[in-house]
């Protein structure tokens, strides 16, 4: 009965669940800004709403439980019953969080490990709390567990029948209810037992498990602890500690008949149908009736239950008193809906008097002939007894009563509006597509090693058609036919195009937003402050910057930490902001922004700033510098020894940021993927630090020199120029090579003997050498090298396996004749 | 074929109810709000309409009173709701649902309803 999902179904869950996740936390946070926007309340309700209704389809009742509380909290904060506050925020955010996790438990094991039940019950019991006029404690709020209505019940069934606990049925599952309400309405009496087996039942050669399972009609039963357990080692295994409760559609007397040896023990209460459902209660009597009208050959126990329910519903909408303007509509249905399940059970002829009986109703306003016609319709079917009829006549009461204090329902309060004119209003709107909508979205998810699979083969693509100039080379050279070389060419420009297009649409379809990182600082930044007792105002600009997916995913970590050193050390406390004639509410900014091929990323806070001289002094207590630096360097380069390993600037460790550990961390974080960090702190002003990346990292931008015969590649993000030097312009100081470049001292190398060539540079006719002006973290270098070559754009590789410890290479690449290029790592060498 | 049209905002929901549906022979079709789903059956009326309540722009009650409003034939509608409340059930019933289901439908309970609204005879 219960629905096993296929798993498509689940991935489907898995997927929907995380993307109503992600909104609900946004909306959060929109709402702490304009905690008033029915707007986004509203929003924020459907998606927990839908949450839950998801979670529903499967047994993830830990999960059910918490977006069920979470979900009741919020209506009633829409319906103003309940206030939003910031401590709802932070256990609706918790509950969030929480049911995040066992998605990705759901995921990784297709089920819910039985240790989350506890944290489930704490989170909705805290959700509960919240909410006002509804006793905080776990029974009303086991009570409301599953999808039963019982706490409308609460106040007046345990009256009725004291030793009833109603929690007792919260513990059933939508399910077994369900198929248990079908038999009560096919007139079969429930029973609840409560089974406490005596604790030296065993001496007594009683088998309680199999008592239990063997309970004549057993629809659900379950296994609980009904006192303390004693901790394991004190555990006596001959004793029984545990009881059962059983929900049974076997008569009292079968059952007392089953029990009859163990009449101190059980407990058996009869439970009537409301107990388990309300709303349908009424309609049970009639259903009884009805239940023995129906030939039952042909139709199972869901037809009958069906064909039931349908029939009552057919009845209570007849019954109704309002006339609102889709009346017509509304009575034309419930025609078709009689006439098809009379068809249903083989009697067709009625769709005649069907139609006189709706001609009828439709013309005069009164739907009698309609009712009557379907009161008939039941009578003709036979078989009702008098005891039945009796019932039925106060199901109608019931339903009748129902309808009255129905009439006074303001309908178009749904519509907002006079209901006869909302149709007028809606009708407006056709105009309106789906596209316009958030759900609606037009847009793949497509699993990302297809798309690295693509990016990898136009990077082959990319190296081979490389291979076509070499080749119209030959033709021409090697087998003389210059037509050929020309025809090998133009082919080769076709494809070229061709090959550079798809390759920037495939880098399109990787490119991502930086708000992918973004979207979580607003949490970050609103919980790390509120955990520090700071009071910060968090702006994000250029959130949809794009860049490759793979630098915005390895940005998320070098900023979170930059982001929390920022809200730990450089944002004060408000006193102390305030005490320094700042406003109390600090300001942290994360401005993103295409420049050029670059991707910049600004965080700037208006916090206290860094010391330089607090900086230099941790500096050279830690022997990172020494103490002729110490008296040397300006505040600029103090400031950037922030970057240094090992150096906290922190008076108090926090858990927070950590040891300062972190900004050495950042910059080797940014400078993997060819980015560059600076930073710049005016003391008492605040603290900015730029990160600037490549827009992709795929293809690297090269430029090919030459060294002792040999080629290598340079990234062409560390050079500045290219410039001819001539010998005698060179001057040593203190053994270091320098030349006089644009009115600056700059220090040469040789590249031959950076990478331990033995040749000398060569020089060109005019006594000149070829020399690089690289950028080396923050200091230039002239790299000097036998000749510049061409740049180009290469698919960079990095070494693997043996070849991972070339620290001077950051990795190779194929050139078009099939030689493969070293590329060098300038940090490192130099 | 019969064809029946579900409304839900809840994409799991809708797969999950296309599911038992096609694997007894219907022909679905989807629509995520009450707007797309009055589109669509302005365009071709369905044999069956199971409509979820609580949805983006227009609700199930709305699009059931705009459905019914329209006077085409009229063919039934369920309601599927995630609560088991009279109050909502006394709603969809104005509002011209036929039936009240509440969510998870099982399998066999929702095809027996589809089945008995459709006028299908029973093998």
């Amino acid at each position: 009965m219960s629905p096993v999902p296929p798993n498509p179904l689940l991935e489907q869950f898995i997927s929907e669940s995380r993307d109503l996740l992600e909104a609900s936390g946004k909306k959060l946070m929109q709402l702490e800004d304009a905690p008033d926007d029915q707007v986004i309340l509203n929003e924020l309700f459907r998606c927990v709403h839908t949450l839950k209704g998801n979670s529903g389809l499967f047994t993830f009742p830990e999960m059910t439980r918490v977006l069920h509380a979470g979900e009741d909290l919020l209506g009633m904060v829409r319906s103003g019953q309940a206030i939003y506050s910031r401590e709802l925020a932070d256990r609706l955010l918790d509950a969030m969080d929480y049911v995040g996790l066992l998605c990705g438990e759901i995921e990784a094991t297709d089920g819910i490990d039985a240790s989350r039940a506890l944290e489930s019950q704490h989170l909705a019991d805290a959700l509960r709390k919240l909410m006002p006029n509804l006793i905080p404690n776990q029974d009303a709020a086991a009570v409301r567990d599953g999808d039963s209505p019982v706490v409308a019940n609460a106040q007046t069934s345990p009256a009725d029948n004291p030793s009833a606990d109603l929690k007792q049925f919260a513990a059933i599952p939508a399910v077994a209810r369900k198929s248990a309400l079908e038999r009560c309405r096919q007139g079969d009496q429930l029973h609840w037992i409560s089974y406490r087996p005596q604790r030296e039942c065993f001496f007594h050669g009683d088998d309680p498990l199999n008592s239990a399972r063997q309970t004549p009609g057993l629809i659900w039963g379950r296994i609980l602890a009904p006192g303390p357990l004693p901790p394991l080692s004190e555990l006596d295994t001959y004793s029984c500690l545990l009881g059962f409760d059983l929900l049974t559609n076997a008569p009292r007397e079968e059952l007392d008949q089953y029990y009859r040896y163990l009449p101190d023990q059980v407990e058996i209460i009869a439970v009537p149908a409301q107990w388990l459902e309300k709303g349908h209660g009424d309609a049970d009597g009639a259903s009884k009736a009805l239940s023995r009208a129906i030939p039952s050959g042909s139709f199972s126990e869901d037809d009958e239950a069906a064909f039931n329910w349908i029939l009552a519903a057919q009845r209570q909408i007849l019954l109704l008193d309002d006339r609102p303007a889709w009346h017509a509509g509304r009575l034309k249905a419930i025609a078709e809906v009689l006439a098809n399940l009379s068809q249903a059970v083989g009697e067709t002829s009625t769709r005649s008097d069907i139609q006189t009986a709706l001609a009828e109703a439709l013309s005069t306003g009164h739907n009698t002939l309609l009712l009557a016609w379907l009161d008939a319709w039941i009578v003709t079917r036979k078989t009702i007894q008098p005891v039945a009829g009796l019932s039925w006549a106060r199901g109608t009461d019931g339903i009748m009563a129902a309808a009255k204090t129905d009439s006074n329902l303001d309908v178009g309060s749904a519509t907002a509006g006079d209901p006869s004119k909302a149709p007028a209003d809606e009708g407006v709107r056709f105009g309106r597509r789906a596209e316009d909508s958030l759900t609606g979205t037009r847009s793949l998810k497509v699993d990302q090693t297809k798309i690295d699979r693509l990016m990898n083969l136009i990077g082959e693509l990319v190296v081979e058609k490389n291979a076509l100039p070499y080749l119209a080379q030959r033709a021409e050279v090697q087998f003389g036919s210059r037509e050929l070389s020309r025809e090998i060419k133009g082919q080769y420009s076709v494809i070229n195009r061709i090959a550079d297009e798809m390759q920037d649409a495939i880098m399109q379809v990787r490119m991502m937003a930086v708000s992918f990182v973004f979207q979580r600082f607003p949490r970050l930044v609103r919980d790390t402050s509120r955990k520090l007792g700071k009071e910060v105002q968090l702006v994000l600009e250029g959130e949809q910057t794009e860049a490759d997916k793979n630098i915005i995913e390895s940005l998320a970590d070098p900023l979170i930490h930059i982001v929390r050193n920022s809200l730990d050390h450089g944002l004060e406390s408000p006193e102390v902001r305030l005490a320094a004639g700042k406003p109390a509410t600090g300001k942290l900014t994360i401005r993103a922004a295409q420049e050029a091929d670059r991707v910049v990323i600004e965080i700037v806070d208006d916090g206290k700033g860094i010391d330089p001289a607090v900086i230099k002094q941790k500096a050279y207590e830690k022997g990172i510098i020494d103490e002729a630096t110490l008296e040397r360097i300006s505040d600029q380069e103090a400031i950037n020894l922030i970057f240094a390993a090992g150096l906290s600037t922190a008076a108090v460790i926090s858990d927070l940021s950590g040891r300062g550990v972190g900004m050495d961390v950042v910059r080797s974080a940014v400078e993997k993927i060819n980015g560059t960090v600076v930073i710049e702190s005016e003391l008492g002003k605040g603290t900015s630090i730029r990160i600037s990346l490549p827009l992709s990292m795929a293809v690297t931008q090269v430029m090919v020199i030459e060294s002792d015969g040999q080629l290598f590649g340079v990234p062409m993000d560390h050079v500045i120029e290219t410039v001819r030097v001539t010998r005698d312009s060179i001057h040593a100081i203190k053994q270091t090579k320098t030349a006089v470049l644009r009115g600056r001292i700059v220090p040469l190398k040789s590249l031959n003997t950076l990478l331990g060539i033995a040749a000398i540079p060569r020089l060109n006719s005019d006594d000149e050498l070829a020399v690089l002006l690289v950028q080396a973290g923050n200091a230039e270098l002239g790299l000097i090298v036998d000749g510049f070559q061409e740049t180009m754009g290469v698919i960079q590789k990095p070494f693997s396996g043996f070849l991972t410890g070339l620290s001077a290479y950051s990795g190779s690449a194929l050139m078009g004749d099939g030689s493969v290029l070293m590329i060098l790592n300038i940090r490192e060498i130099v | 074929m019969r064809r029946i049209l579900i409304v839900d905002d809840a994409a799991t929901v809708r797969m999950y109810h296309r599911g038992i549906l096609e694997s007894a022979g219907y022909l679905v079709e989807e629509a995520w709000n009450g707007i797309e789903a009055l589109e669509k059956a302005l365009e071709a009326p369905f044999d069956l309409y199971i409509v979820d309540i609580n949805m983006p722009k227009l609700d199930g009650y709305g699009f059931l009173r705009e459905l019914r409003q329209q006077q085409i034939a009229q063919q039934p509608a369920v309601m599927v709701s995630t609560e088991a409340a009279a109050g909502d059930e006394r709603m969809a019933y104005q509002s011209g649902a036929n039936s009240y289901l509440v969510k998870p439908v099982v399998q066999s309970q929702l095809l027996s309803h589809v089945r008995l609204l459709l006028g299908e005879a029973n093998q």
